[in-house]
């Protein structure tokens, strides 16, 4: 049985998320305001938090607000969160409703404008496409996202990117491959919906 | 071509022609759009720990002993705190990560090495310091691999130890206690993302004592 390795890990540093004990433990932690597991939080869901805060308000600097309030309404409503519940969706409920609290808030405008934040956005039903691509993507090993920031992004060819980066042709096209298939597989829950 | 490579190749390219398209016609839009690669600014965190922290302490404070228990509470509170020194100063003196040593097999009996695993918030680096491995030959490059004792395998990452003092970090998204094997691997380039038979080295992290 091997399936409960110890780590040696300092006093506060958080353990890998890849498991829903190690999961369970670093959301319990955030609950009780501990420093290093909010961090953690922070670290795995506020690139997508972030990603879905601009989609809807299309303003950095509302979007870092929207950011900051989603995380603190998470922290203080975490208390009544079912850790048998995947945190990603729970969150991404409170970030959606943050943001567009904040466009009418920010804009002054009623009930019947909301039509407009979703038309300006990709469509509400996107946003949520949007956070989880996000947090595929920051699950991705760093050389398997810069390849794909760089040909869908920036829009390099492979050659090009194997220019930039310095590395052979081949390596770009199967670490293009291993990082798109990884992808298709974090997103496999994505074509269930 | 398999239906999941079909999926991929589509997903990188745009161009085949793999069943339901439209999802990862999605995928690739959302690729593409600011948002996806955005960081928020380092501002917000410390907003977020800064308003944690000050909650969390009048939360505290409204929970604060009264004076008839501190006094014992500060006995058990000393002691308290001469125990985690105790566990802070053994954490120190321990290394950063398991530590896995990796042997050379018989297509490269004089490497050697060690891999450290350490977790992270994303899943678990892995840094190798590796010596008697020579640079891959050109058209070729190491891969790691993390792998379960049912032997199922996932790849890590790649190098090629052409720099010198090449310091070879990866990345596992799955738990070693899952797939405790580490292997590296001499692959060819352009033969696609199968581990190859060319197996140099390899470890296993072997669960803590206790």
């Amino acid at each position: 049985m091997v399936s409960d390795l110890q780590y040696a890990t300092g006093p506060q540093t958080v353990r890998g998320w890849q498991n829903r004990k190690v999961e369970r433990e670093v959301l319990e932690r955030f609950r009780s305001g501990d420093e290093a597991a909010v961090k953690a939080v922070f670290e795995r869901y506020g690139g997508p938090v972030f990603a879905v805060s601009m989609s809807i308000l299309r303003d950095r600097g509302l979007a870092a607000d929207a950011t900051q309030q989603t995380f603190i309404k998470a922290w203080r409503a975490s208390s009544i969160y079912d850790p048998e519940r995947d945190f990603g969706p729970w969150i991404y409920a409170i970030a959606r409703r943050t943001a567009i609290d904040l466009y009418r808030r920010e804009a002054r405008r009623g009930e019947a404008e909301l039509s407009e934040v979703a038309s300006m956005a990709p469509g509400l039903e996107t946003v949520y496409e949007v956070f989880e691509v996000r947090a595929a993507l920051d699950r991705l090993p760093d050389d398997e996202r810069q390849v794909i920031k760089l040909s869908h992004f920036a829009g390099f060819s492979h050659v090009e990117i194997a220019t930039l980066l310095g590395v052979p042709l081949g390596t770009v096209k199967s670490r293009s491959h291993r990082a798109h298939a990884r992808l298709l597989q974090l997103l496999s829950h994505l074509e269930e919906t | 071509m398999e239906p999941d490579e079909t999926r991929a190749e589509y997903l990188a390219t745009g161009s085949g022609d793999p069943p339901e398209p439209e999802q990862l016609d999605l995928i690739r839009r959302v690729l593409g759009r600011t948002e996806s690669w955005d960081e928020p600014p380092a501002e917000v965190m410390e907003g977020l720990l800064s308003t944690v922290g000050r909650e969390s302490g009048a939360s505290a404070a409204r929970d604060a002993p009264t004076r008839s228990r501190r006094t014992w509470m500060a006995g058990v509170a000393a002691l308290v705190a001469v125990l985690a020194m105790g566990a802070i100063v053994a954490a120190v003196q321990q290394p950063a990560g398991t530590v896995v040593a990796m042997a050379g097999t018989e297509l490269a009996p004089q490497a050697a090495g060690r891999a450290v695993v350490e977790p992270v918030s994303t899943g678990w680096k892995i840094s190798l310091d590796l010596t008697g491995l020579e640079a891959a030959p050109e058209g070729s490059y190491y891969e790691g691999w993390v792998w379960s004792d049912d032997g199922e395998g996932v790849s890590i990452g790649t190098f090629h130890l052409r720099g010198e003092g090449e310091h070879v970090v990866l990345w596992s998204g799955v738990p070693p206690g899952s797939y405790p094997w580490i292997w590296v691997t001499l692959q060819g380039e352009g033969d696609g993302p199968a581990v190859s038979d060319l197996v140099m080295l390899k470890g296993r992290a072997e669960p803590a004592a206790g």
